[in-house]
């Protein structure tokens, strides 16, 4: 055998296996698949590691040129999950957070009250859902990816998270501050988006879903999987919140559009009187003044 | 509660009755299990974020007027259900069911609507179908 057979038996081997590889990861069972993002995100203590290691995993990562931008395009919104954070939480079943003991009881009393009526939802006094509640919202989504940046864009409240993908590095620690969508740094490995988000501010997952805390940091893996699919991966530490990292697959789907009637309004939350609510003392959600009763509400008086 | 027709019913929970309000608040405020059906005319359809309102006049056995609001999602998601605008002109009839509040109050959530003249049903919650 020559050296040059030699070298192409050794080319077609390293093809074939490399198919191989590709086939079996694409085959690969949807819980065997979970099984091994959860493995990956236990093997790392923080986000910023898990990031770190995709970086290097990923030569570094790219910064892709406009021609080779992939296909986001059209509006889409979340495919799976209703208003839960991990959207494999069957029905009637609690989170599937592995919570701290405290943020444990937080979550069971949450649950107990909402059960008696009694629930506040933060978001309902017009603040933005933050990260990474921002993941479930179900509504309008558009994504738009640029060479530096990418914006991912949630109908509500206008809510858009820009990811940095220049290069740039996140805010020095000693000057970061809680912000409700974070500082998020990112890098593509090929069609896959790679976000990092620290800097984030405390809130709830959703209704009935735990609290995170102000060190929550999240890896969101984004790829677009079908013509109409686009699925990420997401791994969030919270240590204060989470005894491990707690790993969800959301997904967003794109929305028939052949009219072009779909289209992403300006949100004012404050736009009607009818929709202001307030907390009652006992930490319930109730309508202030509705405008169509013919009586002030809040003081049970004739208009 | 004084309106011309009201049936209120307990019936068992179906997977649309249990989809929360989602855009702003929690909707602990309404019935969990029982729903009002009433008839009326519209006075005003409130297409608004994060909660669109329809505004319906019922007449009372005595003759007197309520005004009666039935809250849903907001203009997108009522848009994705094929709910416009048009639909709900002041004056066309309707008949309507939803989870009423708790309080008394002459508010419910809007579970569907039947428009009086042509029988056509319109569900809020068909807006967040993934087709």
């Amino acid at each position: 055998m020559t050296r040059v057979t030699k070298i192409v038996l050794a080319a077609l081997l390293a093809l074939v296996l490399t198919a191989a590889l590709v086939w079996s990861a694409r085959s690969e069972d949807p819980a065997q698949r979970k099984a091994r993002m959860i493995a990956l995100g236990l093997q790392h203590k923080t986000a910023a590691e898990l990031y770190r290691a995709l970086q290097q995993e990923a030569g570094g990562g790219q910064r892709l040129a406009w021609n080779a931008m992939p296909d986001w395009s059209g509006v889409y919104t979340r495919a799976r999950g209703g208003i839960t954070f991990d959207p494999d939480q069957r029905p009637g079943t609690p989170p599937t957070a592995k919570l701290t003991p405290e943020y444990q009881g937080r979550l069971t009393k949450r649950i107990e009250l909402a059960n008696q009526g009694v629930e506040w939802d933060p978001i309902s006094a017009c603040a933005p859902p933050g990260h990474p509640r921002w993941l479930t919202e179900p509504f309008l989504r558009e994504f738009i990816v640029t060479p530096d940046q990418a914006w991912l864009i949630n109908e509500m409240v206008n809510d858009i998270r820009r990811v940095y993908t220049d290069g740039r590095q996140h805010v020095p620690e000693a000057d970061r501050y809680p912000l409700y969508n974070g500082d998020s740094i990112g890098f593509w490995d090929g069609s896959r988006l790679v976000i990092h988000t620290n800097q984030l501010q405390a809130g709830i997952y959703q209704r009935r879903n735990p609290d995170y805390t102000n060190a929550v940091e999240t890896v969101e893996i984004w790829e677009k999987t079908t013509g109409t699919l686009l699925e990420v991966d997401v791994w969030v530490y919270d240590p204060p919140a989470l005894v491990e990292p707690w790993y969800t697959r959301q997904s967003y789907s794109k929305l028939d559009d052949p009219d072009k009637s779909l289209r992403i309004r300006y949100w004012n939350c404050g736009e009607n009187q009818n929709n202001t609510v307030f907390e009652t003392q006992g930490g319930a959600t109730q309508f202030k003044d509705l405008t169509f009763t013919g009586q002030d509400d809040a003081k049970g008086a004739t208009k | 509660m004084n309106a011309r027709r009201i049936v209120m019913s307990m019936f068992v929970l179906t997977g649309s009755l249990m989809t929360p309000l989602a855009a702003h608040h929690s909707g602990t405020m309404f019935e969990e299990k029982k729903t009002v059906t009433l008839e009326g005319v519209v006075k005003e359809f409130q297409y608004t974020n994060p909660h669109s309102w329809l505004l319906i006049d019922v007449t009372n056995k005595d003759g007197s007027v309520t005004t009666w609001g039935f809250e849903a999602e907001g203009p997108s998601t009522l848009a994705r259900a094929g709910i416009k605008p048009s639909d709900f002109a002041p004056g066309t009839r309707i008949s309507i069911t939803g989870r009423p509040m708790k309080d008394g109050r002459p508010a419910a959530t809007w579970e569907y609507a039947v428009r009086a003249k042509d029988k056509k049903r319109f569900d809020p919650r068909e807006g967040f179908r993934v087709k």
